[in-house]
């Protein structure tokens, strides 16, 4: 009886151990909308909200990419710290900005070369020590509003490193 | 005596049996890993029309799955017959298919074993819409995996978002299969950035617009085009991960000009800061039962991946490897992160994508040569997607972290900005 006991459960066991199941067998005719795609998707022209997307006057300010008064800052790659080089830029950005009553929008840039949301954070800090450095010599820093752009607003786009260069810069322009 | 000697010899077979049954188990995932353990298919072509990209796309399908030793021979055949080409007895399957581009698109396919010529499955598709043709062949090709109890690879069927830029300062968000044969324009025109799928049926997704003067996160369906504000923030504003349930986002901000990672509630509009750092944080991604979050942070002078419990303040290094490790994904306890194995201040960088557990133990390249960035995990985590650069163009890759098998699809011109999966 024992006996019988054990081969029943290790038949069993065997069985269910070697069990596969069945393909799915469906018949023919079926169609399948493919729902969770076949669904029309939307296209949005968000064209006349630029604001921020407004490119960047070239012709009229040559390399030079701020405007009203301010000169752009530029970095070391991979840097955002201010270099000696930028002082006079930064002292005629100061006296800009104190000679002005809007605020004064500080824009981040980068190269190329980095990777998506680290690229934009690098740009911000480059607009952030541009912003310490004129709170540094007085300028309210209630007045000033910063935003990276990343890569996204490129000056200049030939193989050179002195091209790439002027992508790793701030710029400064007074917003209402 | 002997009737409680027979229990114990019982007992001692239950074990040894239950215990092969659990390991058998593991013998199945094993062998599905194993190279030449996977399933030798054929494709055979019964379309009055012959379309070669859709045939392209089945085989893309089949080969990424990582089950199937696809054939690349063009076959063509009847799809009623049941007959099997002698050529063909050597294959496990054969998938016999006929697509009908005459009003709409309809695709019938048909799985057959070789070796008897008796059908497995058998299914009818249709779409209205020509140009998603890709996704019939995805559907297909995920059923008919399906029917043959292999591992789900519905992430075939997904959409992958992109944003990728037009000019200067300017931007469209991209709708694409997985292979990038079908695209869509979702947004166009202005500044719209990072795309984030915002639930698990993609019906909407997260994206930082720069159209008033600071970033704003907006949600958008991509159905019905409903776009609602979320959150503003000044200097940057990401979504970088979504909670499961959808109610808690990741979001890189800077209130004060310091990129930190943020915990953001979607139903109270509450934000939790949870980084503190005077430098760079950014790429937040749930981990551990989304109690912690992997981040990238350039705290030791240079980007790399750190982790740190949301409501805790003990911040650990995870990767020890490489210096300048600056995009990352996660998985369940799985991390991948691209690291650049090159400093030249223009040019292509020579960048690496490495797999390792979520406390960087097992490190192992995905990638050896080129430029390869934006790693993406599928939803299950069995492939990682992710561009590549290099001397022959760019192009969208994924490898099957069970098979190693890899695929690249060529990418336009334009270069992408972020995307998700």
């Amino acid at each position: 009886m024992k006996k019988n006991m054990i081969i029943t459960v290790i038949t069993a066991l065997l069985l269910v151990g070697c069990s596969q199941k069945a393909p799915d067998l469906n018949g023919y005719g079926n169609v399948s909308d493919v729902n969770e795609i076949a669904g029309d998707t939307v296209s949005v022209d968000e064209s006349n909200g630029e604001g921020n997307s407004e490119s960047i006057d070239r012709e009229s300010n040559g390399m030079n990419s701020s405007s009203d008064g301010f000169q752009s800052i530029y970095f070391d790659f991979d840097d955002f710290t201010l270099s000696s080089g930028m002082e006079n830029s930064m002292d005629r950005n100061r006296q800009v900005a104190n000679s002005k009553s809007q605020r004064v929008k500080i824009e981040g840039n980068c190269d190329e070369f980095g990777t998506d949301e680290y690229n934009y954070a690098l740009g911000l800090k480059r607009a952030k020590a541009v912003k310490d450095g004129l709170t540094a010599q007085g300028v309210d820093a209630s007045r000033i509003v910063m935003i990276t752009f990343g890569e996204s607003s490129p000056l200049c786009s030939s193989p050179t490193d002195e091209c790439y260069a002027k992508n790793r810069r701030v710029d400064l322009r007074l917003v209402p | 005596m002997h009737t409680k000697t027979e229990g114990i010899i019982l007992k001692y077979i239950l074990i040894v049996l239950l215990s092969v049954h659990l390991f058998a188990v593991d013998a199945v995932l094993k062998i599905e890993k194993d190279v030449e353990q996977r399933s030798r298919i054929a494709l055979v072509d019964g379309s009055s029309v012959v379309n070669p990209k859709f045939f392209s796309i089945l085989l893309s399908d089949f080969k990424i799955s990582g089950h199937f030793l696809a054939d690349s021979t063009k076959y063509k055949g009847e799809i009623g017959s049941n007959l099997m080409d002698p050529a063909l007895k050597s294959k496990e399957y054969i998938v016999k298919y006929a697509l009908n581009q005459s009003s709409g698109s309809k695709l019938s396919i048909r799985l057959l074993k070789a070796s008897t010529g008796s059908e497995i499955f058998q299914k009818n598709y249709s779409i209205p819409s020509k140009s998603k043709i890709p996704f019939l062949a995805h559907k297909a090709v995920s059923d008919i995996n399906n029917a043959l109890n292999y591992t789900d690879i519905s992430w075939l069927n997904r959409y992958v978002v992109f944003s990728r830029y037009t000019a200067s300062r300017k931007s469209e968000i991209v709708l694409a299969d997985y292979t990038f044969n079908y695209t869509k324009v979702i947004i166009r025109g202005g500044l719209n950035l990072f795309p984030k799928w915002a639930d698990e049926k993609q019906k909407s997704f997260y994206y930082t617009s720069y159209a008033s003067l600071y970033p704003t996160l907006y949600k958008i369906n991509i159905y019905s085009g409903v776009k609602k504000k979320i959150v503003s923030s000044e200097g940057m504003l990401v979504c970088t991960d979504v909670s499961n349930n959808g109610t808690k986002l990741l979001l890189t901000m800077a209130p004060n000009g310091q990129p930190d990672i943020y915990e953001f509630n979607v139903a109270s509009n509450v934000k939790k800061r949870v980084t503190k750092f005077n430098g760079i944080d950014v790429s937040g991604k749930y981990n551990h039962s989304e109690n912690a979050v992997l981040f990238v942070s350039n705290r030791l002078g240079y980007a790399n991946i750190f982790k740190k419990p949301i409501d805790g303040t003990a911040i650990s290094q995870v990767v020890h490897h490489g210096r300048n490790n600056n995009a990352c994904d996660t998985h369940g306890d799985k991390l991948v992160y691209s690291s650049r194995e090159s400093t030249k201040s223009f040019g292509n960088n020579k960048f690496n994508l490495y797999l390792a557990s979520s406390n960087g133990l097992g490190t192992r390249p995905l990638t050896t040569t080129g430029t390869n960035q934006f790693p993406r995990f599928s939803t299950d985590g069995s492939v990682v997607l992710f561009i590549k650069h290099s001397d022959y163009g760019s192009s969208i890759g994924y490898t099957n972290l069970q098979s190693h098998q890899s695929l690249l699809f060529p990418l336009g011109v334009k270069k992408i900005q972020s995307l998700d999966w």
